[in-house]
């Protein structure tokens, strides 16, 4: 049997008619020629025949379509009462199977709402239907544009994703949006740390927090069950982890009575130690491990994934093993020894600079109540802890968002030139369709609901380009974000993405809908078909500019970006890292009690590696450049002698190190000497300090020789004779010089958890088993952990810097080449609309170049002026993303100019293919061409 | 089998009147005319849809869809009020018209 709702369909065209009678109309025609097939079947006919007796019961379909326009398509002028008294007995009509038309005479207003809803259903599964049938037709068309679309949606919608997960989402804690970090600022240093009576004054004062909490993070050494481990250790306070997690995975989190000097050692460890080193031992709760030598109750195990999350910089490493609750009472430390980071949770309702304007009161409380906060000028300051968390990551995330949309915004350029020369194609079925009585709304919502349709296809693909994006971004571990929750495709993620896809499609069909709606319909059937106007060319001029400015602000960044990243590559960061092999020991201060047992076990330690095969030179210091997973020491240094207002305003970094460090990293010494024996045991009182340091305090005097007050390794205050002067190291970034530093021998700093750096040209897979077995030699159960080239910390440190130069260089790629296609499409369109022209101005003896000059004219005047918005865009645009580049001005006249002239080298190329194209042609087939 | 013009004339009471009794549904409609004329009358679905369409645009019939059970639903139109009135409006007309007519047919060849 045949569809003959198909068929009635393809015959039966009613423009005027509303779509939901339409479709009524249609629905009954068809019955009725069924009804006759089926009785012709039963007659005995056969399938053919009964089709053909049904076939001529509607001869002519135009005749049909005229008569039942006539005829006002059955729709009744009057409104018919409901339950007039003629309803045919035994006709029950379920009210909710009514059609559109008959509830609309029925109708109350809430049936009216219906009939209009389900009016616009059905208004808008035709226009579907239709716009699948158009595409179906030209497949090629569909795809290019779906894949196109899917390209830019994808991209932004992956930017996006990770935005949510980054910037939106809460952090994973309860109450998560409430916490804050409490930095101290001292004179001009920010960011600094607090001190255990602070934290204290804090909790008595503020009565706009409802809890304060602390965090010092150690490196310790866990032995006793299997393979000595060196772990993370964070010494907190009792309510810290309660703050965090709403409860552990088994045991308990800390309570108040396990805070404090003389209290049974406690700890808490992370699910993911307790898998690793404990083999997932059910019953470790309430077992005592061994912690730097000495046992400390397991009390509780943390859920899975649990990370303490804290803005980069802190010293707060997010994958903590064991905590523990300060064994100490804080109440008893000096004012002044900052070392804790301090956390704070807002009361409900409270806002940060409410909270802030608190802290300042506060500050002032105890700059007026105590002098050693006075000489360090404290003064506090609070920031959300996510947005400290995400500082970082916010302004290159923000900035690779505008990237992605420029890149959308240039495939909806392109795709609105493809829809226009498209809807040139197809204007005589628009210009027929409106002869007949379309009203133009109903053209334009034809062509609007065909381009969402598409880029709504557009957006389903993306999420496969988003999902490819989302692994490629994983892999490259962007600092900021690998800390962060896992990134995602969830619903947020998703509704941003159906959003985006319409909105391009909107924004795609509105040229060509609009230029629907101004058509003249009779101006169109007698024109010829291929002949373009003025107004779409002038469109697609706007459209290529537009594309072409976005593509140079795009390349501009990219540029500077890769220059920036260049810069970085080569930046001298103060050291050698080639060759350079480090390890991290903790010396557990049970076995190693006295400072000297200590120097003792580092010397013999470089003596046993120097005689290691390949082995140049081993040294030893208390901090390893862009290492960030163990706090920075540092504190104010001053001349010696220096007047008391002079004393507290500059610090410095400072460091533990025996000689052999300067010498296997390749420091060089500016001025003076290395350690030497004697320094190394603590006998004398030296200082070795950076060049930074020195122009600071002796600007145009030798350093060598001068008296520096300095705080020992046990935060005493010493004067030390300054022997040598280094070059400075870039501790922190490749690109900010963060402070000075200062290198205090071991003897008279001793710190318990020290970096091995090793300068070898052996390889490392021979070297590592020959370190560990000496390190077993001397001391069986000391661990040691982060085996790892000094190349990697310093690749680290250029990791942001390579992921936003990888993206951003990606998008200007995408750019280009979406500018490149849109260039040849305008320039083939132009060309093709005009060949008649071209053919008679050759036939009438044009020269080439002529014809030449007159293409390129047009489809390079576009590029020049995008070229030219491109430029002034860029000059508005740079200056905002400056804290991205280094070693570069965001202007940069060079980048500039490059990237206009390659603009127009491609723009040039990009119209020469359909140029030569004509130019080869014969004038007589230009003249034949319709 | 009776020519067009004397078909187009009729048509719309042949449809008031076989709507009179009960609504029917528009093949039925067509399939009565057929049978009750013994096939001499005949309406193609061209023909009959668009009359029914005026008809219900004119408010004398009224079209509504039902379902039953098992069945494809299908558009019933019976006669609405005004129609009843059209109808025996148009009936009286009609035998007037018809005798008007047989009269003189009949005097022609008296």
């Amino acid at each position: 049997m045949p569809d003959w709702l198909k068929y009635v369909r393809e015959h039966l065209s009613l423009p005027k008619c509303p779509l939901a009678r339409e479709e009524e109309i249609i629905e009954e025609i068809a019955q009725q020629l069924d009804d006759v097939c089926l009785e012709s079947l039963h007659s005995g006919l056969s399938e053919q025949e009964a089709f053909l007796v049904a076939e001529q019961h509607i001869s002519d379909w135009a005749a049909l379509a005229n008569d039942l326009m006539h005829s006002g398509f059955g729709q009744s002028r009057k409104p018919i009462v409901s339950g007039s008294p003629e309803e045919a007995p035994g006709l029950s009509v379920p009210t909710h199977r009514l059609a559109p038309s008959q509830m609309q005479r029925t109708g109350t207003g809430r049936r009216n709402l219906k009939t209009r809803f389900a009016h616009a259903l059905g208004a808008i599964s035709q226009d579907l239907r239709y716009a699948s049938r158009i595409f179906a037709k030209k497949p090629l068309f569909g795809v290019i544009a779906i894949v196109t679309l899917a390209v830019g949606i994808g991209a932004n919608t992956a930017i996006f994703s990770v935005i949510d997960s980054v910037l939106l989402r809460p952090l994973p804690y309860p109450e998560g949006n409430r916490l804050t970090v409490i930095w101290s600022t001292l004179g001009k240093e920010g960011r600094c740390p607090g001190s255990g009576p602070q934290l204290l004054s804090l909790r008595e004062r503020s009565k706009l927090f409802d809890q304060f909490a602390g965090i010092w993070v150690q490196s310790g050494a866990l032995t006793g069950r299997g393979e000595p481990e060196q772990v993370k250790r964070g010494w907190v306070t009792a309510n810290f982890l309660s703050l965090l997690s709403n409860r552990p995975e088994a045991g308990r989190l800390f309570v108040s009575q396990d805070e404090g000097e003389g209290r049974a050692p406690v700890v808490v460890i992370s699910h993911e130690l307790w898998q690793r080193h404990f083999g997932a031992d059910p019953n470790l709760v309430g077992r005592s491990i061994l912690l730097n030598d000495r046992p400390s109750a397991v009390v509780g195990i943390l859920p899975p994934g649990f990370r303490v999350l804290f803005p980069e910089g802190a010293s707060v490493p997010a994958n903590i093993d064991v905590y523990s609750p300060f064994n100490m009472e804080l109440a008893r430390l000096p004012r002044d020894r900052g070392f804790l980071r301090i956390v704070g949770r807002l009361r409900d309702g409270v806002a940060i600079p409410q909270a802030q304007a608190e802290l300042d009161t506060i500050a002032g409380q105890l700059r007026a109540g105590f002098p050693e906060y006075s000489e360090e000028d404290l003064r506090l300051q609070t920031v959300s802890l996510q947005g400290d968390v995400t500082r970082n990551a916010r302004s290159y995330l923000v900035s690779l968002f505008a990237g992605t949309g420029f890149v959308l915004m240039i495939v909806c350029a392109n795709m609105a030139m493809l829809f226009l020369s498209r809807a040139n194609e197809r204007r005589n079925e628009m210009s027929v369709r409106a002869a007949l009585g379309a009203e133009p709304g109903r053209l334009v919502r034809q062509l609007l609901t065909e381009s969402v349709f598409l880029s709504v296809l557009g957006g389903i693909a993306a999420l496969g380009v988003t999902w490819g994006i989302l692994n490629a971004l994983r892999a490259l571990e962007p600092a900021g974000i690998a800390q962060t929750t896992s990134v995602s495709l969830n619903l947020t993620v998703l509704t941003f993405n159906i959003a985006i896809s319409v909105a391009c499609g909107l924004l795609v069909g509105l040229s060509p809908a609009l230029e629907a709606r101004a058509m003249n319909p009779n101006a169109i059937l007698r024109e010829s078909s291929k002949t373009t106007t003025e107004g779409r060319h002038v469109m697609r001029q706007l459209l290529i500019g537009g594309e072409v400015a976005l593509t140079f602000v795009l390349l501009t960044c990219s540029l500077l970006l890769i220059r920036t990243f260049a810069g970085l590559l080569h930046v001298e960061p103060g050291f050698r890292s080639g060759n350079v092999l480090t390890f991290r020991v903790s010396l557990p201060g049970v076995r190693y009690t006295t400072p000297q047992a200590a120097n003792q076990f580092f010397q013999e330690l470089q003596r046993r590696l120097s005689a290691l095969p390949g082995v140049q030179s081993v040294g030893v210091v208390s901090h390893l450049p862009f290492d960030d997973s163990l706090p920075n020491w540092y504190s104010y240094f001053w001349r010696e002698g220096a007047p008391k207002d002079r004393q507290n305003t500059l610090m410095a970094d400072h460091r533990a190190a025996y000689p052999g460090f300067f010498d296997s990293m390749g420091i060089t010494f500016i001025a003076g000497r290395n350690f030497d024996t004697s320094d190394e045991a603590g006998h004398r009182k030296v200082v070795i300090i950076d060049d930074s340091l020195a122009t600071q305090l002796w600007p145009h005097e030798n350093a060598i020789g001068k008296q520096l007050n300095v705080e020992n390794g046990d935060f005493v205050r010493d004067v030390a004779e300054v022997v040598g002067v280094v070059k400075h190291v870039q501790y922190h970034s490749l690109t900010d010089q963060v402070r000075p530093q200062l290198y205090l021998p071991y003897g008279i700093a001793t710190r318990a958890n020290m970096s091995v750096t090793i300068l070898a040209n052996s390889s490392r897979e021979l070297l590592v088993p020959l370190i560990r077995g000496q390190v077993r030699e001397m001391d069986k159960d000391l661990p040691l952990s982060d085996m790892r080239p000094m190349d990697d910390y310093v690749s680290d440190a250029r990791l942001s810097a390579r992921f936003i130069t990888l993206l951003c260089g990606s998008l200007g790629a995408i750019a280009l080449l979406l500018s490149c296609i849109g260039i040849y499409g305008v320039a083939f369109g132009s060309v093709t609309s005009r060949r008649k022209e071209i053919g008679v101005r050759m036939a009438l003896g044009a020269r080439q170049h002529n014809i030449a000059a007159m293409v390129l004219r047009r489809s390079l005047t576009p590029v020049i002026l995008g070229g030219v918005a491109g430029l002034v865009m860029s000059m508005a645009v740079t200056p905002l993303l400056s804290s991205l580049f280094f070693g570069v001005h965001p202007i940069d006249p060079l980048v500039l100019v490059s990237v206009l002239l390659f603009l127009c080298f491609v723009g040039l190329l990009a119209s020469s293919l359909p140029m030569h194209r004509v130019l080869r042609g014969n004038p007589i087939g230009a003249l034949r061409c319709e | 089998m009776f020519n067009s013009e004397l078909k187009k004339g009729s048509a719309e009471l042949l449809v008031l009147s076989l709507l009179e009794a009960r609504p029917r549904h528009g093949y039925e409609i067509g399939k009565l005319i057929e049978q009750k004329s013994e096939k001499r009358i005949q309406f193609r679905i061209g023909s009959l849809y668009p009359i029914l369409c005026r008809l219900e645009h004119r408010g004398l019939i009224a079209g509504r869809w039902v379902e039953r059970a098992g069945e494809r639903r299908r558009r019933f139109y019976r006669l609405t009020a005004e129609g009843r009135r059209a109808l025996a409006a148009q009936r009286s007309a009609w035998q007037e018209f018809v005798s008007t007519i047989n009269q003189l047919v009949s005097s022609e060849y008296a």
